[in-house]
């Protein structure tokens, strides 16, 4: 720097001169001319003078301006190489950490599997010794032997890794399966039976499991003969004679100096067999838990693999990996030189110093020398800057701090390979300015980087390694875990969710024969703080975990509200479901505590519990089935099979709403899952007490339903509220039920048991009460026509209560008909539940407070109905009732829509929205009979009677985009699209498609890049595969570019995909919803008419 | 008339026996439900773009799969094209080889890919007959002036 300055100096100061002479001459002759003769002489001295002041300030401010600007430019190139170098340093470090990181993890899942494996074996090795127990005679033990042998061999030969198993028997005796991978033969290897005594040695009474068995090491046992006979490597079968084999033939065989204290140890031994080092591990085999140590089993497996694996990766990355046990001896390593030394007694670990690789020498010589015998803490080691005979290096090392084998990993990687174009420029970059080029410079090791990533990816040792990985990586849970999942927070109704929920399972539950059934207890808050999409997708992996394992029964969905305050009490639920909440509530409870506080910040625990009458689950699997990734067991996958990833997803949900999950102990057969989340409440709303509301009415409820649960869960709750309840299951008792309680001379006779305290209806409370009288439509015989007698029977008493039919998700339109010529006209969906049977009783109640008022006590209410609602023809169907409708169909719009994120589709959504657009088209064209609720905002099932509907051309006018490359599906769809009255416009790839969007196919040509406003198409079908761009790309587009404005066009996806990692992919992108190939018509029509009718329409 | 209806249970029984072997599928109804006076011919267009996609799929196929270098990407492309084509119009057993292909295509399994197109080519060939020997029965019905019973 200081030559540099005064380079400089020197150059700026002959500079000056030179100038200097060039231009004082002709200011002599200007001075010259203006002063003139006088003072001359006198002047010419002055000048003189004043022109070396003049000189040297000039002189002194340039040299300052160089300084400063030299000083400038050095700081300038000094921080910007700093940085440089730290971001690359950075990223290099990155790279030689992940390539160090996979050896550690290769051996790190070999050391699990051998545990694991050795596990297994002192498992089963138990079970046969404790099966065979006391053996008599020798006949028994010979048994045993051979049992053991079958056994080990199943273990053996499934576990190709493995190297040998090996027993060895208290009394000596040994059996062991040995590979020998020069030549890839099997043997089973043991010792000579006569010499060892058979009897005593399983004496369960001996205190000390070391007593009378001294560790004499088989080598020295001169006593013994081994034989040792080959077996065929896949079956086990003899395919040799046996030999007797010289005792330095031997394998290893663990006894029991390997497992002192009776606990498991592992260690690295070496073989004569193989070049590679050996993991052993040696377990003891007891015959009684805490019992005395009956044999040793040991396990070694191969450290081959792991090596294997660092010469892969230098392959592509080149450099040296090695790894070595704490003290320095080599385990593995990436170079192809010995790992073991000869010595006279057999083969001996190497120390990696003594490698005869020249860099692994070199480089744990260099570090010997560095660290010498005081490794740093955690022996993790980062050098940039190594200097190896005459190159530079990188060494790293890692620690891998296992118990009773601590590893260090190294790494030594020429500086030059990462480095190299950086360590050469730099002498440029001190000539260059380096903002631009540093730019240049990280994108030239970033491209570097990224292309020897994808030289590693193609290669096929990647499959390898992300096989031994986690599953985790390749799972939707990997999201979900990473924090990725943010929760919303906005209020919904609980209640409403999870009601439309059952709604849609209900189908599904119906078609396999189960009752679904939703209990929730009147405490529960109406609104809720929280993400109830998350909430939903919770509720339902459960319900749709619990019909796949329940095949007849039912599953109820129980809810309520833990008042932090008044804990325990409950009146909602019975007593035996009570015993069901064990301790773990009260646990729950206390570890609540600090929650206890945020109640009062307005935080509610909700309880759930899903009940069904399934297979249900092993106790043992209570905990496993929520992180169901381990399951490699495949009876279990078979058992909970595909559930796994959903359970631990809900798990990992409930706890992200500060809730916990788990399986608890049920009566009875199937499984009950409970759970509690941790919700907001808004403001404290009023519940509803459903007790003083109804009292002043004289309700009076006819439960006719066929599914056992919900009638009586229903019935409870009636009771509850106090209204008088009769329950009937099927037709012959409704009949009985009505004559009793409508047909004086017979009633009063016997009441269920609900209404034994109602001792008698006199005929003026008759007058006064409003008797529903709720029918499964499934009651009906409508196999034949006999249903219609049915309905003429209960005529009869038409006029002195009010029908509510139940119906099922199939009832024919038929039936509906005749139902509401009838005059019954409220009718609601099955599942029935509370707030259903809310809807029916305000209906019924509002019903007769009208009649009421129009002094037609006890008169004929259904005229009136009639009346008020069905004579109202087309031009009576004014606007409230109109958007009446719109409401209840956009609320079933947007559940089923809800639902349908979550891969929920069933038969269910099919259902609701086909009813959607039903009511939409009557809304539309006809007279559409409503009672008007005024107040009562709830009633969105309550479906009346719908008039015939007009053909089915559901997709009127819609008009759909089809993009499609495929000129068969193209076809199809478009037939089936436009048969439902859709206008379908086609393209065959994604480009055309997005064109398609701005500029509809009829305009030629695109002139505008916006989207068009209003959008030409009400909907895309998109193919997700096509040429020139994909669906995804297309919809990635297409979202672009409604950025910024409130458009929103339905893509629903097209695929033959059928996983459903594509239909994430697809709600990824942007896309709305996601249909299969072949096309399902239906299912298609109804995702449509979901979609659509969501749109303004333009 | 008495031939007519001959023709007819003929149809019916060939029709029948086609489901029942696998050849086709309740997609192949659906397309027979979509047919109606607009479009009289449907089935036989939509079946005849089938043939046309397929051979020239299977071709694409045959010559991908004779490269040196083969390009799996580009084979699962044509394959998964077959599927989504041998889905949509029922031809079941096409589809089921050709979800097999993919899993060879996946190992980048060559001798296992040229099985399945052996095993496509073969399959595709079958389904071909056997729908235009069902296309000549309907032929004959309209020709004996009978209607072509729906399946159901």
């Amino acid at each position: 720097m200081a030559t540099f300055i005064k380079h400089v100096f020197v150059r700026i100061h002959s500079a000056v001169n030179s100038w200097e002479k060039s231009h004082s001459p002709c200011r002599r002759r200007g001075l010259h001319r203006d002063v003139e003769q006088d003072e001359l002489q006198h002047t010419n001295t002055n000048c003189l003078s004043s022109y070396y002041s003049v000189f040297v300030a000039r002189l002194a401010i340039m040299v300052m301006l160089a300084i400063l600007i030299g000083l400038l430019t050095l700081l300038t190139w000094h921080f910007t190489k700093v940085y440089t170098r730290t971001s690359l340093n950075a990223l290099a470090y990155g790279l030689r950490y992940e390539l160090l990181q996979r050896p550690v993890l290769r051996m790190w899942s070999i050391l699990n599997s051998t545990v694991e494996i050795t596990t297994a074996q002192v498992k089963l090795s138990e079970y046969v010794v404790r099966k065979y127990s006391k053996p008599e005679n020798q006949a028994q033990q010979v048994e045993l032997y051979e049992v053991m042998k079958d056994v080990t061999w199943a273990l053996f030969a499934s576990h190709k890794a493995l190297n040998s198993i090996t027993i060895k028997y208290k009394n000596g005796f040994v059996q062991a399966f040995h590979r020998d991978p020069r030549d890839n033969s099997t043997y089973y290897i043991y010792n000579d039976l006569t010499n060892y005594t058979m009897a005593g040695p399983y004496d369960v009474n001996a205190s000390s499991s070391h007593q009378g068995w001294n560790d004499q090491t088989i080598h020295s046992n001169i006593s013994a003969i081994w034989y040792r006979e080959p077996l065929d490597p896949d079956t086990g079968e003899k395919i040799g004679k046996q030999n007797a084999i010289p005792p330095d033939d031997l394998i290893n065989i663990a006894g029991i100096s390997q497992v002192p204290y009776g606990a498991p140890s592992w260690h690295v031994a070496v073989s004569k067999f193989t070049n590679s080092p050996l993991l052993s591990a040696a377990m003891p085999v007891r015959d009684a838990p805490e019992g005395s140590i009956v044999a040793v089993v040991g396990v070694t497996t191969s450290l081959y693999s792991v090596g294997q694996l660092m010469k892969e990766l230098v392959e592509f990355h080149s450099g040296h990996i090695y790894l070595t046990s704490q003290e320095g001896w080599l385990l593995a390593t990436s170079s192809t030189t010995p790992l073991l030394r000869n010595s006279s007694d057999g083969p001996k670990l190497m120390m990696a110093v003594d490698s005869q690789d020249p860099v692994i020498e070199t480089g744990a010589k260099w570090l010997l020398k560095a660290y010498g015998g005081k490794p740093p803490p955690n022996h993790e080691v980062h050098i940039e800057k190594a200097k190896l005979g005459n190159q530079l290096y990188y060494i790293d090392s890692f620690f891998l701090n296992l118990k009773r084998l601590p590893m260090v990993g190294v790494l030594i990687i020429p500086r030059k390979y990462i480095m190299g174009k950086v360590d050469e420029r730099a002498f440029k970059t001190l000539m260059i300015l380096i903002s631009a080029s540093e730019m240049k410079l990280r994108a030239i090791l970033i491209s570097h980087l990224d292309a020897r990533r994808k030289a590693e990816a193609s290669s096929n040792y990647k499959s390898q390694f992300l096989a031994n990985m986690s599953h985790e990586l390749r799972t939707p849970m990997a999201a979900v875990e990473s924090g990725k999942l943010v929760l919303e927070e906005a209020e919904f109704d609980m209640g409403r969710e999870l009601e439309g929920l059952v709604d849609m399972f209900s189908v599904q539950c119906k078609n396999h024969n189960v009752e679904i059934v939703i209990d929730l207890s009147d405490d529960m808050p109406k609104v809720v703080q929280g993400d109830s999409a998350r909430v939903v997708q919770i509720f339902a992996n459960l319900i749709s975990n619990s019909i796949k394992f329940t095949s007849s029964g039912y599953i109820i969905l129980r809810g309520w509200c833990e008042d932090p305050h008044s804990c325990n009490e409950n009146g909602n639920f019975s007593l035996d479901q009570k015993a069901l909440w064990p301790a773990p509530k009260n646990k729950l409870i206390q570890q609540e505590s600090p929650e206890k506080n945020s109640c009062k910040d307005k935080k509610v625990i909700l309880w759930f519990e899903v009940d069904d009458t399934g297979c249900g689950i092993d106790p043992s699997k209570w905990e496993s089935v929520f992180e169901s990734f381990e399951q490699a067991d495949p009876s279990t996958t078979r058992l909970h099979g595909g559930t796994g990833l959903g359970l631990c997803i809900v798990r990992t949900l409930v706890n992200k709403m500060g809730g916990e999950i788990r399986v608890v102990k049920k009566n009875g057969p199937g499984t009950l899952m409970q759970l509690y989340l941790l919700l907001g409440t808004p403001v404290d709303i009023p519940q509803e007490n459903y007790k003083l509301k109804y009292a002043d009415h004289n309700l009076k409820v006819v439960l006719a339903l066929n599914g056992s649960m919900g009638r009586m869960i229903l019935s409870k709750w009636l009771f509850k509220i106090g209204v008088p309840t009769w329950d009937a299951c099927e037709w012959n008792e409704l009949t009985h039920i009505l004559q009793e309680l409508f047909i004086p001379s017979r009633y009063a006779q016997s009441l269920t048991y609900e209404c034994s305290k109602v001792e008698s209806i006199s005929k003026q409370e008759m007058e006064v009460s409003v008797f529903i009288i709720v029918v499964d439509i499934g009651l009906l015989n409508l196999s034949t026509d006999i249903w219609k007698e049915q309905l003429n029977f209960l005529d009869l008493f038409n006029k002195r209560a009010k029908f509510a039919w139940v119906l099922n998700h199939d009832t024919s339109n038929a039936i509906k008909m005749a139902l509401h010529n009838r005059g019954h006209l409220m009718m609601v969906n099955e599942p029935l539940y509370k707030s259903k049977l809310i809807q029916i009783m305000e209906a019924a109640i509002k019903e007769k407070m009208i009649s009421l008022r129009h002094g037609m006590l006890g008169g004929d209410t259904h005229e009136f109905l009639e009346i008020d609602n069905v004579h109202s023809d087309q031009e009576s169907s004014n606007d409230s009732e109109k958007s009446e409708i719109n409401t209840i169909q956009v609320e079933e719009t947007r559940r089923t829509l809800s639902c349908s994120r979550y891969g929920a589709i069933n038969n269910c959504f099919l259902e609701l929205t086909e009813v959607c657009s039903e009511r939409n088209k009557l809304g539309a064209n006809e007279t559409f009979p409503v009672v008007n609720y005024g107040d009562n905002s709830q009633e969105r099932r309550i479906q009346y009677v719908e008039k015939a509907i007009n053909g089915k051309k559901s997709l009127e006018g819609v008009r759909i985009l089809l993009a499609e490359d495929t000129p068969i599906l193209q076809r199809v769809a478009t037939i089936m699209l436009e048969k439902m009255g859709a206008i379908v416009s086609v393209v065959g790839d994604g480009v055309q498609a997005v064109e398609a969007l701005q500029n509809p196919l009829e305009d030629g040509m695109p002139t505008q890049t916006k989207m068009r406003d209003p959008p030409p198409y009400d909907l895309i079908l998109m193919d997700c595969q096509m040429p020139k761009m994909d669906g995804y790309e297309a919809t990635k587009t297409i979202r672009r570019a409604e950025m910024g404005t409130d458009l929103h066009i339905p893509i629903v996806a097209l695929t033959a995909h059928a996983m459903s990692s594509d239909e994430a992919k697809c709600l990824e992108v942007g896309m709305d919803a996601y249909l299969t190939k072949p096309i399902d018509c239906k299912l298609m029509v109804s995702t449509i008419l979901s979609l659509t009718k969501l749109q303004p329409k333009s | 008339m008495a031939a007519v209806s001959q023709l007819q249970r003929q149809f019916i029984e060939y029709a029948t026996s086609l489901y029942n072997e696998g050849y086709l599928d309740d997609q192949f109804t659906q397309l027979q439900k979509l047919q109606d006076e607009s479009n009289p011919d449907f089935v036989v267009e939509v079946v005849s773009l089938f043939f046309e996609d397929s051979e020239k799929l299977l071709n694409n196929l045959a010559t991908a799969l004779q490269q040196k270098i083969v390009d799996y990407k580009q084979v699962d492309s044509h394959v998964h094209q077959f599927k989504g084509s041998s889905s949509s119009i029922g031809a079941q057993r096409v589809t089921t080889v050709c979800v097999h292909f993919r899993n060879y295509c996946d190992e980048q399994n060559l001798d296992g890919c040229l099985r399945c197109l052996q095993q496509l080519n073969h399959e595709y060939i079958l389904v071909r007959n056997k729908l235009e020997a069902l296309f000549r029965l309907e032929q004959q019905i309209l020709q004996a002036g009978g209607s072509i019973p729906m399946m159901e």
